[in-house]
């Protein structure tokens, strides 16, 4: 049967078009039960004992949930409880239609076997669809399609030759209308279900509830309709930007609005009113105030941690602070968020401040991101979750209320553990972690792996030279190996090798897909989140000893004064001879009673590497430094019992030097190959201004520093010493560090300046670690097509999409070592549980108007020591901005002074643990605290191990 | 156009019969073929009608666009007509053969419906001077047996009526630029008024006498006919002269008058019926085409 669908829509043109499309009806669309014997189906979901134990529903039955219970308790629905569930058609077209994330997971869940969830296709069948009436809206319709079909399937069920089974279909709403057609409530259903009472937090608050939580006072201006707020964006009066909550200052923020091009500027936003119930990353509508009204941003900490506060009290109070620090000068431009164009909420993780009255159900949850606000959830279980690291979704902000509404997802597991505390810090941090789906799996090569003679036939028999991996210890992804040998005209022939990958990954596959999504390898402390599957990682890709692996080879000729003659790259097949650490080649090289081939060529590597690190220095490459701890992890229990940072080896710049080579080497093929869509690495040249702090450090030690160009600083930091001070220059270093760009990926085609400032290269590009970035398979992918050894394919070859993809790349490279650091942060603390209160020498690294910035060179920590703390008189401080100097009573702190900190683990605050310091040394009454008087001797002989 | 071959004996035959008010299909002077109407009957349209007279079959679909008033009338919409002759028709249409008369055929069409006087133009005036609805008259000759023009306008009236405009509101924000905005209802749309709509009466002189609705013989006796559009009030409002003979002062009189007497007589059933079909709603069994 034919029906035809008929609606008007409105042309990009600003036209009128009527769209008329045809819409069958069929009569060969199955109800999907078990029971059922009518129908002719080949397979069934829905089992005949449908027993969801109720007390609303007694008796056996299906669930159909309305479009709403969807979207707004998809997490109930993802409840391994809710099983035997009827998704109609209608359902799911208008889910998709109003959230895709809820869309996804509900596929999700339907095509979980376990869960029964059965779609039926109510659109397409005879009996069940329903045209529109005159006067309906299209929801009234859809909503009365859905109780059609559930009239259909309680027709269906009880007419049944078989015998009615006593099978009943119940529909679950929110909505009043529906109800009083005769269905369940999805609150009170699930209220009634026996023996699950954890589901009814799941429940999202809905609209009805909120006006019993919160007191009627409306506390928020409205937010404007869509519509308004785009005739404003249009006509200029309102401006769109990105809302960045102050991590500091919870009634503060920033809006980051995109200008045209190159210039964005930054509004600020102060004071709860202003904010208007915008969360971090939300798009939001601005308003600028009048001039008149602009405010500088208050270089105050403020922290909501008061208890549950009541709505609107202390209101005033609280803003009182923000008003005294706004002082004249400094004034920005200051707006009011007038509406939210999208909403950026994801679950949070954080953890439960439970309620001060007892049985209370309603608690507020604290975000771990303190960029977040607190969120108010209800739940019965309260004293099983505090202590736990838990997730909670933002259902709404209505405007009467002071915290937004939510509800638990689910529990992440006891605060302080480390699995929780590493899964919360991968969710915060959007680092992809779940084991690599099937789909994604099923295209690894099928093991036993071998090479076969088509594979030799394409590639390069690099079998017989002297391949050597050199890697940090414990290392199983190895990406590169080098070889170095003498040619018979007396030039050296140098060759790096890297891991094929892209011969494992095909573009546009699951896999690909996959990787191009995770971006890079992250590596915490003792874990590894892998990009690729293990099976590619650490076996296949890995260049092992001893092993026929498929490598992607750059190969010089070289003289001996480092002079590159020649260049190739080759698709290859090589067999590494040794896996070495960096100490163990360091240790053949020094040892001059060896003299194998390994050995040979190791020591030739090591005397081109030194030639090429001079070069390369000499035009002004940068040498930073910056301070990396290693655990030493216990075995058994995984926590770690020592720590020491890293030392660098020859052998370490001896591979980093290659590493640079090939990458500059590749960087110029596939520029010179594809000018538009070369995939590069760039790091933009730091605007003066950050050296600021740098120069007035060094002026304090009358050392002078030069920032005009590269080789400048690189120079003015080699000369700058203090005598009697030898740690002097590596402390400048790490400030250096501190003043530098991040480095992009970009896309050649979408950027003129292409220099590398660190690495005082014109052209710089990734090529030697594709196991654990994707950007170097990218570039292994142009580099393959640029000497024909494969195929492109047409996004390799689109610039714009390249560029999404660096976008991508950089922010989850930016992101994981964000987490990496948090991870290191972590256990630091673990370590300092254990360690009770040390005493340590440390270094001023920055001097802040209330604090001093202390960094631990033994364990590469950094710590701030307060000097207002909030329950004692604060001691006179007087603060210089042109030293930076600080005055505390009668002493000064200078940057670069030396001073003695005792160090402890704060766990007053569960979420946000933290390291504590306190002054020791100089001693300075009523601030200082006394050393600790001796460290107790067990733990002492454990460090000095 | 379609014509048939008639012998002499044909022809006097005819003739006579036509002095002694017997058509050869036994009707009178001033009487219609069997005419049958359906409205809407192409979906994607915004209004349609089908009419069949005698053998003589059109289909009118009207479609309704957003478009810019003429500079002249700043506050009116305006009709375009397209006549499409079909080689389905007749064969003499097949290639460009169609298209001459089509062109003529269109042109007369927009000389008699596109004035406000018989179609409110200014209720398809959206925003004055900028925005205002378009109305696309597509009509196709499906069959050619005489008379297309009665035929055709019976289709237009019958297509207006049915066309279904969807409402648009205009918003304006403070800077003066203006958005249209739909209704999400298929059902809020806007409807033209008919009423005045004229009907086209061709009347063909045959010997001394005139007649009304001939047939291909018919015309093929005829050395010139007359088109007169003539409103619901007996109103004539365009009148037109084809064929390559001549006609007296007296018989043009004579036939406007006949002309006019014949449309009022058309256009109250017509109506009647229309309306009578809207009534039906959406329980209306549609016949189309295969019926």
């Amino acid at each position: 049967m034919l029906k035809s669908k008929t609606f008007v829509k409105k042309t990009r043109s600003g036209g009128v078009m009527k769209v008329v499309r045809e819409h069958y009806l069929r009569d060969d669309i199955w109800c999907g039960s078990e029971v059922c014997t009518e129908c002719k189906q080949e397979s069934t979901v829905l089992q005949e004992d449908a027993c969801i134990e109720s007390n609303l529903c007694s008796y056996p039955h299906y669930l159909v949930p309305d479009t709403n219970v969807v979207l707004h308790q998809i997490d109930v629905l993802e409840d391994p409880v809710i099983r035997n569930v009827i998704i109609l058609q209608t359902v799911l077209q208008e889910v998709r239609h109003r959230s895709a994330p809820v869309y996804k997971r509900l596929k999700d869940i339907i095509h979980e076997k376990e869960k029964h969830f059965y779609t039926f296709t109510n659109e397409h069948h005879r009996e069940t669809f329903i045209e529109r009436e005159p006067g309906e809206s299209a929801n009234d319709r859809n909503d009365r399609a859905i109780r059609v079909a559930v009239k259909w399937y309680n027709n269906h069920l009880n007419t049944l030759k078989s015998g009615p089974g006593g099978l009943k279909v119940v529909l679950l709403t929110n909505d009043q209308g529906n109800k009083q057609k005769g269905q369940e409530e999805i609150e009170e259903y699930i209220k009634s279900l026996i023996a699950n009472p954890e589901l009814v937090d799941r429940l999202a608050l809905s609209d009805d509830n909120k006006n019993e939580i919160t007191s009627s006072k409306v506390l928020f201006p409205e937010h404007l309709p869509l519509s308004k707020i785009q005739a404003g964006i249009k006509s200029g009066s309102f401006l769109q930007g990105t809302f960045r909550a102050s991590r500091d200052n919870y009634l503060e923020a920033t809006v980051f609005v995109q200008g045209q091009g190159e210039d964005s500027t930054e509004i600020l936003i102060q004071g709860l009113q202003n904010l208007n119930r915008s969360v971090h990353q939300d798009v939001v509508a601005v308003q600028l105030l009048p001039q008149n009204q602009w405010v500088s941003p208050s270089s105050v900490v403020l922290q909501d941690d008061g208890t549950a506060k009541d709505d609107n009290v202390d209101k005033d109070e609280e803003e009182k602070v923000l008003k005294l620090s706004a002082a004249e000068a400094a004034r920005k431009p200051t707006g009011k968020v007038v509406g939210i164009i999208k909403r950026n909420w994801r679950p949070f993780c954080g953890m439960l401040n439970v309620s001060q009255i007892k049985e209370s159900t309603r608690h507020l949850f604290t975000p771990a991101d303190r960029r977040i606000p607190r969120i108010r959830i209800e739940t019965r279980q309260a004293a099983t979750l505090a202590g736990q690291r838990i997730m909670v979704a933002i259902d709404g902000w209505p405007k009467d209320s002071r915290y937004p509404n939510g509800h638990f997802v689910r529990s992440l597991g006891s605060a302080g553990e480390k699995g929780t505390e590493e899964e919360v810090l991968l969710l915060e941090h959007d680092v992809p972690h779940q084991a690599f789906s099937q789909a994604v799996l099923s295209f690894l090569p099928k093991m036993p792996w071998t090479i076969t003679p088509e594979d030799m036939a394409k590639r390069e028999d690099l079998r017989h030279l002297t391949v050597c991996s050199v890697d940090p210890p414990g290392c199983t992804d190895i990406d590169d190996a080098l070889h170095c040998r003498e040619l018979e005209n007396g030039n050296l022939e140098v060759g790096v090798h890297i891991a094929d990958v892209s011969h494992f990954i095909r573009p546009g596959n699951a896999l690909d897909k996959e990787a191009a999504n995770r971006g890079t390898t992250v590596y915490l402390c003792g874990k590894r989140i892998d990009m690729v599957p293990e099976l590619l990682s650490s076996n296949l890709c890995s260049l092992r000893s001893n092993v026929e692996r498929f490598a992607f080879s750059c190969i010089w000729e070289m003289n001996k004064k480092a002079e590159v003659l020649k260049t190739r790259f080759t698709k290859s097949v090589i067999n590494s001879k040794a896996s070495l650490t960096y100490a163990e080649a360091q240790m053949r090289i020094d040892d001059t009673s060896k003299n194998d081939d390994i050995t040979e060529s190791l020591r030739g590597l090591n005397k081109l590497a030194k030639i090429l690190k001079r070069q390369r220095i000499e035009n002004g490459a940068l040498t930073l430094s910056s301070l990396e701890v290693r655990f030493h992890i216990d075995s058994e229990t995984h926590d770690p019992i020592d720590l020491q940072t890293k030392e660098l080896m020859e052998t370490n710049s001896m591979v980093e030097e290659f590493m640079l080579l090939a990458n500059i080497s590749v960087a110029q093929k596939i520029y010179e190959e594809f000018p538009e869509c070369a995939l590069l690495r760039k790091h933009p040249a730091p605007p003066p201004s950050n050296y600021d702090i740098l120069i007035k450090a060094a002026k304090s030690k009358k050392v002078e520093i030069h920032i005009d160009s590269a080789k400048a600083l690189a120079d003015s930091l080699d000369v700058a010493k203090v005598d009697g001070f030898a740690y002097f220059n590596t402390l400048l270093r790490i400030l250096a560090t501190r003043c530098m760009m991040q480095a992009v990926y970009f896309c050649s085609g979408m950027d003129s300046d292409f220099h590398h400032y660190g690495l005082a290269s014109p052209i710089y590009t990734h090529f030697t670690s594709p196991i654990r970035r994707y950007a170097d398979i990218i570039v292994h992918r142009l580099l393959a097509a640029a000497i024909a050894a494969d195929s492109t394919y047409p996004d390799l070859m689109d610039k714009h999409k390249q560029s999404a993809l660096c976008t991508n790349l950089n922010y989850r490279h930016k992101m994981s070592q964000y987490a990496q650091r948090a991870s290191v942060a972590f256990h630091t603390q673990l370590f300092f549980k254990t360690r009770g209160i040390l005493n340590e020498e440390g270094f001023v690294l920055f001097v802040r108007k209330n604090a001093i910035i202390v960094l631990i060179p033994k364990f590469g920590l950094e710590g701030t020591v307060f000097f207002d703390t909030k329950d004692k008189v604060p001691p006179s401080l007087v603060f210089d901005e042109e030293g930076p100097t600080l005055k505390v009573e009668q002493h000064t702190f200078h940057i670069f002074d030396q001073v003695k900190v005792t160090i402890s683990l704060d766990s007053s605050n569960i979420q946000h643990q933290k390291i504590r310091m306190a002054l020791t040394e100089p001693v300075i009454p009523d601030v200082s605290v006394p050393a600790p008087e001796a460290e107790p001797q067990a733990k002492k002989q454990k460090l000095d191990r | 156009m379609a014509t048939v071959q008639v012998s002499e004996a044909e022809k006097v035959y005819i003739l006579h019969g036509i002095r002694d008010d017997l058509r050869v299909d036994g009707r009178g002077c001033e009487d219609y073929r069997h005419m049958e109407i359906e409205t809407d009957v192409v979906s994607n349209t915004d209004g349609s009608a089908k009419v069949t007279l005698g053998h003589t079959a059109v289909l009118v679909g009207i479609k309704a666009e957003i478009g810019k008033p003429r500079p002249m009338v700043p506050n009116e919409g305006y009709l375009e007509f397209f006549v499409d002759c079909s080689a389905n028709a007749t064969p003499e249409f097949e290639g460009r053969g169609g298209e001459e008369l089509g062109t003529e055929l269109s042109n007369t069409l927009y000389r008699v419906f596109n004035n406000k006087h018989s179609l409110d133009l200014r209720s398809l005036c959206i925003s004055p001077g900028e925005h205002c609805w378009v109305l696309y008259v597509d009509v196709l000759l499906l069959q050619c047996d005489g008379n297309l023009y009665d035929a055709m306008s019976v289709a237009i009236k019958a297509a207006l009526f049915n066309t279904k405009i969807p409402r648009v509101n205009i918003s304006s924000d403070d800077e003066g630029g203006k958005e249209i905005e739909l209704s999400d209802d298929p059902f809020d749309c806007m409807r033209l008024d008919v009423e005045n709509v004229p009907c086209i009466v061709t009347l063909c002189k045959v010997g001394h006498r005139h007649v009304v609705d001939a047939t291909l013989q018919e015309k093929a006796c005829s050395v010139a006919s007359l088109l007169i559009s003539v409103t619901h009030k007996g109103a004539v409002t365009c009148a037109r002269k084809v064929g390559g003979g001549s006609l007296d002062p007296e018989s043009v009189f004579e036939m406007t008058e006949a002309g006019k007497r014949v449309g009022k007589a058309l256009h109250a059933p017509l109506m009647a019926l229309l309306r009578q079909e809207e009534s039906l709603g959406m329980k209306r069994h549609k016949v189309g085409f295969l019926g």
